[in-house]
């Protein structure tokens, strides 16, 4: 039984955490479960569950998802809470895990797109 | 998918939608008409507008910031200019990846900026060439000079800056507003389709109702400095309708 903040949930390793950051504040330590899905033809990530620090910003998270796939320069991520929204980059995951989190976790949807280009 | 996702009604309707959640959140958007001219009754033409002050640093050379930072060739250094600024070299390696997104808190330091207020405009008109919403805007100092498209840069997100500038057809370019006839700035809509496609297509397997141009404002709204309140989301869909038992 886990009486940290860590995810409760046991998987065959140990669950991947993205790397704290110093300068956040305990309350921003705190870490939520996220849940990422893949939209359209977007390479699938293998490990889909993360604990997440509550600070972390979408723009953070969609950078990490970015690197995690190699993605290249020209393709830009876009993260989509229920499925149709895209949140600020600005906004932090521990507020949108509090609007849209069920189940102990937030689901968030993923999508590469040469938006831009 | 020969048909479009969006036609001319349904834009109305999901603007009138964004409309009135716009109001309930008071966040400022309002619905413009303009009618057809004799002979050509029933054709008005609509759009939302909203007005915005902001108080941005105007980085007086935008595009030489960006290139000197994107001289980097790392892929990660692209997405994160300001990171340079450690003197780190950016490297996937996992280990790194913690050194770097502690540097990546590093806000915009561009150098010589200024900071000043301007008033933003933005208009969601619809392309019946792409048959998606485009957006238009256009910025202005408070004595009423408008901004050039150099200085506009320097109020996109750094996220988008680079991308942007890489892709000549799908960058801010300048144009005529197509209803007021006045120069303004245009999202161009050639990749809406591609990237709200995957969406809508998620939306079909799943019966929940999405507001297209709200989807795309969400999107495309944080390129060019406009926020999008999170509310406009937990209006339409409160926690308590989501479906918790999404299979993995």
């Amino acid at each position: 039984m886990s009486d940290n903040a860590e995810s409760p949930t046991e998987t065959q390793k140990e669950e991947p955490q993205l790397p704290s950051d110093d300068s956040t504040t305990n309350e921003e330590k705190k870490k939520i479960d996220v849940l990422l899905k893949a939209v359209g033809d977007t390479p699938i990530m293998k490990t889909k569950k993360w604990a997440v620090d509550r600070g972390r910003t979408v723009q953070s998270l969609a950078q990490f998802i970015s690197r995690f796939l190699k993605l290249d320069a020209s393709e830009q991520l876009f993260i989509y809470v229920n499925q149709s929204f895209a949140p600020s980059p600005d906004q932090d995951v521990g507020v949108l895990f509090d609007c849209f989190g069920s189940d102990g976790k937030l689901i968030l949807h993923y999508c590469k797109s040469q938006a831009w280009g | 998918m020969s048909c479009p996702a969006l036609d001319e009604p349904g834009f109305h309707a999901c603007c009138q939608l964004l409309l009135q959640q716009s109001e309930q959140l008071g966040d400022g958007w309002s619905w413009l008409e303009l009618g057809g001219g004799p002979g050509e009754e029933g054709s008005e033409v609509g759009y939302l507008k909203k007005t915005v002050l902001r108080s941005v640093a105007v980085d007086s050379n935008p595009v030489q910031t960006q290139e000197a930072s994107g001289s980097e060739t790392e892929q990660t250094s692209i997405l994160q200019p300001e990171a340079q600024d450690t003197g780190e070299p950016a490297s996937l390696n996992a280990d790194d990846l913690n050194d770097y997104i502690k540097d990546e808190d590093a806000v915009c330091t561009a150098v010589d900026i200024n900071s000043q207020v301007l008033q933003y405009e933005y208009h969601i008109l619809y392309s019946c060439s792409y048959s998606t919403p485009v957006l238009y805007f256009r910025a202005f100092t408070m004595e009423g000079r408008s901004l050039t498209l150099q200085e506009v840069w320097s109020s996109i997100h750094p996220n988008y800056r680079l991308c942007l500038q890489n892709s000549p057809l799908t960058t801010i370019t300048q144009q005529e507003h197509p209803l007021l006839g006045q120069p303004f700035f245009m999202l161009h809509p050639c990749k809406t389709e591609e990237f709200m496609r995957p969406l809508l297509q998620a939306s079909h397997d799943q019966p929940r109702p999405v507001n297209y141009v709200l989807s795309w404002l969400s999107v495309v709204g944080p390129v060019v400095g406009l926020d999008i309140p999170l509310k406009y989301c937990t209006l339409l869909h409160p926690a308590s309708s989501l479906s918790s038992a999404e299979p993995d």
